[in-house]
């Protein structure tokens, strides 16, 4: 029996042993983690490695450890992370999401090291969202306008010009929407929006409709704004958009954007990120990019970069060089060729990009309307409150689209709830 | 039993011993309490805890807030609450049902001597091996709205004019997350039914059948109340598990449209990790704890002892 | 027993008909897997590609780290099943053996632990966890697997060792053994269908986990578990069904392996412990 424990014994201490090895950190280096949804996306993905890599280069025995976590869960992968007192050392968060961090006191303020450095944030597209409580807490990575993309072999069949206004979009959109092989199910699509998942994206989309028509759901000051002509006229438009049977049902952007990419939709609206899905897609040749028919198109910012509070004085410090790597004029112009996006430096030399992006001025064109516009997704003075907010509209939204309310009851219903939040 | 003379053992650890039996019997169990006292107890007293501050988000090792009913006077009057206790009992009733009834109705099935039975058996209970994940990801797009396979059946079969919107429909997204839960939660109920009706003696079948018993009767007086033990503590565990689950619902409707499918435990987390106010998901937590203590005592009531 | 043909045509038809129907959705994975997206994103639906691109799984081996997220799965598996067969084999033991007091309400305990939903749990064990500096490593997993698997483990265990005489270990005990050696020697290789079934319920158990490999080893992608793995493959903008398909088919098959391996196991322990 002993000789039984024995080897019993042995044999887990010998695999204790081995999987503790498996433990044992390098202990040589020291190392930033950094986490974020972005590791594997075409374009910015390989933007954020080149960074790392110069940033490792020049600081040797630093390496950064760069992990991917899917946006579905992001946030509540970062809420159990800081709530547990373990953030990644390299904070990225999306514009919506880092409020409430901002609010616990978790991120660690810059103003100082802004002061210090001599770092110029003057005309940094949107940098003023990263404001919180009088503190900068967040420096903007990317702010961008929405553009449209249309495919132009399915619009030349149809016969239809590229849509300038709404009601040409709308009209463009029912022309192309054809059940191809008769078998009585619509296979072309005439556009496509997000109409299942998270409400951020939802709302995103919405707003294409809604600042066209002049509305937005808070004013400057941050009152509620929704119980107005203009947003009860944008609300119109979008039921008609998904009433109009011109787009597939219950799908996510993701999928919409896939059928977009191989050549099963006429129309998109979408943010520059679009590219990197198009280059990837059957119908690669016939996508154009243009400035939306909508004005002024949707935009705003879109992710940022911070400090936790959590860290020690020497990673803090790190992670400035790395935040202020990230800003250099080379890194900004290595964001737009390799990346396609639009830096939010207003020193970033663009010339020349549209070689390997032919659609980059319109870029530039419709981040430069939404920024004057003063265009953002993240509303004034519902910060705090934005997941419940948005989930609030979509739903308020679907009982429109479901129950077939009339938009003129149901912003006095949102009016009403979002007032509720608020206090 | 007498005292068995071991050279070298005496005294209190002397496990041989009849007085000293109850010792190495907790001895024995003490691993399993103290794990699951560390690893659930605890968190559940955090839990619970939490539940009576006003928290948004914690910070554990930090001071709490003050003691405050406000989460549970939330709870009570908000209608989100409620209509998530009636989603999660209309879909803990027809999950467990439909698992029932699938489940024993392959038992029966497979507990006939046929050819190639092995092969079905196997067959048949597959689906408990799949990833919960996995069977979410391929039953998400056979639900799809536009391509998915089961709208398209549909619509072949007459049963739908176009495609079904699995998602912004409440009652086909009710039925999308119910038949994948069954699909998921049945083969348990089939193995458990399986186990249970071997090990009925089948003398008692044939003294029936000699005393003139047809088909239905065999079955309703000497199968189901042998099988009723486990199918007991089947249906309780089954109830638990749809009580909790909570993967399946997020990906497949998110709890949506208009939270016809947002059961309790989405609920906890839209609260905990959307809204962030984990006061008040704390609050749901416990309350669906305290349900699922009653419902199992309910159902197992005096029957309890006999589990243990 | 005898049957017509007519009722064995019935049985059969049935049986056919039971299975393909609940095998059906794991065919429609592998069909997704080799489908082009561009085929899949069309209706009638395909219920087999013209083009069957079987190199998708070459593709999706290559391009994501499937064998060390199958190793990861394997590894934390295991030690599940390690450590919550030692616990539950001497807690089912016990409970077999002793009538101790407080027997039924330790029961009922035990069993509480499976009501908990796991959103609940999560930040007070990451705390313990980061506390014990194991966040990141697998033997989060292992502790927080062993312990979903224990009450019911216990339970399935304590069944099957009823069915034990205990004359076998009295006789043991007479002989001069201890009563942990006549445990170990006597009634532990008697019950090997019992814990080969215990072993499996373990393995698959651990297997599925999500939520808790989710949130322990989200800063570790080295030791990302399996299903982890194939959540991450869902982009931002854009998330391809046929290579998350094809990934979930190198996933599934280990374990649907190992099931049909043991499954004879499982019907048999738990019908010695449904014997009541």
């Amino acid at each position: 029996m002993s000789k039984f424990l024995r080897r019993l014994a042995t044999g887990a201490a010998a695999y204790a042993l081995a999987a503790a090895a498996g433990l044992a950190p390098a202990m040589a280096d020291t190392v930033l983690k950094f986490i974020s949804w972005q590791t594997d996306d075409a374009g910015t993905g390989d933007w954020w490695h080149a960074v790392i890599a110069e940033f490792e280069k020049q600081h040797p025995g630093v390496k950064v450890e760069f992990t991917k976590a899917e946006r579905g869960s992001y946030a509540d992968t970062m809420t159990t992370l800081f709530a547990a007192g373990q953030p990644p050392h390299i904070v990225h968060l999306a514009s919506f999401e880092f409020q409430m961090f901002a609010d616990n006191g978790w991120l660690e303020p810059l103003d100082a090291w802004i002061k210090q450095d001599g770092i110029d944030l003057t005309g940094w597209a949107g940098q003023q969202k990263c404001q919180w409580n009088g503190e900068t807490v967040c420096i903007m990575m990317n702010y961008f306008g929405f553009v449209m993309a249309y495919n132009k072999k399915i619009l030349d069949e149809a016969g239809v010009a590229v849509p300038t206004s709404y009601e040409e979009f709308l009209e463009a959109a029912k022309a192309t929407t054809k059940d191809l092989n008769g078998d009585g199910i619509i296979d072309q699509f005439g556009t496509g929006h997000e109409t299942k998942g998270g409400a951020g994206q939802y709302l995103t989309e919405m707003l294409n409709y809604v600042i066209a028509a002049g509305a937005y759901w808070t004013d400057s000051e941050g009152n509620i704004t929704i119980d107005t002509p203009q947003m009860i006229e944008g609300l119109k438009r979008w039921k008609e958009i998904n009433k109009a049977g011109v787009g597939p049902v219950d799908m996510t952007a993701s999928d919409v954007r896939k059928l977009f990419a191989d050549g099963k939709m006429a129309l998109r609206l979408d943010g520059p990120w679009l590219y990197g899905t198009t280059e990837q897609g059957l119908a690669k040749e016939d996508i154009v990019y243009v400035a939306p028919p909508l004005h002024p198109p949707v935009g705003g910012s879109s992710n940022v970069l911070a400090i936790p509070v959590d860290i020690s004085d020497d990673e803090k410090a790190l992670v400035r060089d790395f935040i202020k790597l990230t800003m250099t004029p080379e890194n900004q112009r290595l964001y737009a060729t390799m990346g396609g996006n639009t830096p939010p430096s207003p020193r970033a030399d663009v010339s020349g990009v549209e070689k390997t992006i032919p659609h980059f001025p319109v870029l530039i064109e419709t981040m430069k309307a939404a920024s004057e516009a003063g265009v953002d997704r993240i509303p004034t003075g519902l910060e705090l409150n934005y997941n419940e907010f948005s989930k609030m509209i979509m739903e308020e939204t679907q009982r429109m689209l479901i129950q077939d309310l009339d938009p003129a009851d149901v912003v006095k219903t949102m009016q009403a709830k979002a007032e509720d939040l608020k206090s | 039993m007498t005292d068995i003379p071991v050279a070298g053992r005496r005294k209190f650890f002397d496990l041989a011993r009849p007085s000293r039996q109850h010792l190495l019997g907790y001895i024995l169990i003490a691993p399993a309490v103290l794990m699951v006292a560390a690893i659930i107890v605890w968190p559940l007293f955090v839990a619970v805890d939490l539940s009576f501050q006003q928290v948004k988000i914690p910070r554990l090792g930090a001071a709490g807030k003050p003691f405050s009913v406000a989460n549970y006077r939330w709870l009570f009057s908000s209608q989100e609450f409620w209509l998530a206790c009636w989603v999660t009992l209309k879909l803990v009733v027809v999950v467990t049902a439909g698992s029932v009834v699938v489940g024993l109705g392959t038992a029966l099935l497979v507990n006939n001597r046929f050819r190639g039975r092995t092969v079905a058996r196997l067959g048949m209970a597959l689906p408990w091996a799949v990833p919960e994940i996995i069977a979410v990801v391929i039953f998400a797009w056979m639900f799809d709205s536009s391509f998915g396979l089961f709208g398209w059946l549909a619509v072949q079969l007459g049963l739908s004019g176009q495609m079904i919107p699995w998602v912004s429909n409440a009652g086909a997204a009710f039925w999308a997350v119910a038949i994948t839960m069954i699909w998921k939660g049945f083969p348990f109920v089939s193995i458990m039914c399986l186990a249970g009706l071997q090990s009925i003696p089948a003398d008692y079948y044939a003294a029936a059948k000699v005393d003139g018993a047809g088909v239905w009767q065999r079955f309703r007086w000497i199968t189901m109340p042998l099988l009723m033990p486990v199918l007991g503590v089947t249906v309780v565990l089954t109830l638990l598990w749809v009580f909790r689950d909570f993967s399946i619902i997020k990906v497949l409707t998110g709890g949506g449209p208009l939270r016809s499918t947002q059961t309790l435990s989405i609920m906890t987390y839209d609260q905990a990790f959307q809204y962030h106010n984990f006061g008040r998901a704390a609050a749901v937590g416990v309350l669906t704890l305290i349900i699922c203590v009653l419902a199992s005592l309910l159902m197992l009531g005096r029957r309890s002892r006999s589990i243990y | 027993m005898k049957r017509t043909l007519a009722q064995s045509l019935a049985l059969y038809g049935v049986v056919i008909l039971t299975v393909a129907m609940i095998l059906f959705p794991v065919y429609w994975l592998v069909v997704t897997a080799v489908t082009t997206t561009d085929e899949l994103y069309r209706l009638p639906p395909t219920f087999w590609p013209d083009n069957p691109q079987w190199d998708v799984f070459v593709r999706v081996w290559e391009a994501k780290p499937i064998l060390k997220w199958l190793a990861n799965s394997t590894l934390a598996a295991v030690g599940s099943v390690a450590l919550s067969m030692l616990v539950s084999v001497s807690a089912g033991y016990a409970l077999s053996r002793y009538s101790m007091k407080g027997g039924a309400t330790m029961g009922l305990f035990v069993l509480t632990a499976k009501m908990l939903p796991a959103t609940l749990l999560v930040i007070p064990l990451f705390s313990i966890f980061s506390g014990m500096g194991l966040i990141g490593s697998l033997w989060t997993l292992v502790l927080a697997h062993s312990t979903m698997i224990i009450p019911f483990a216990t339970w399935m265990l304590k069944g099957y060792f009823d069915t034990i005489p205990r004359e076998l270990e009295q006789a043991a005990m007479v002989d001069g053994c201890s009563p942990v050696g006549a445990m170990l020697r006597v009634v532990l290789p008697i019950a090997t269908p019992g814990l080969a079934a215990t072993a499996l319920y373990a393995f698959v158990l651990s297997w599925a986990d999500y939520a808790y490999a989710r949130t322990f080893l989200v800063n570790s992608p080295d030791n990302w578990t399996a299903n982890l793995g194939i959540t991450t493959m869902q982009g931002e903008y854009v998330t391809y069904w046929n290579d998350i398909a094809a990934a979930s088919v190198f996933v599934a098959l280990p374990i649907i392996a190992i099931y049909l391996f043991l499954e004879r196991y499982l019907v048999g322990g738990l019908t010695a412990g449904a014997e009541k």
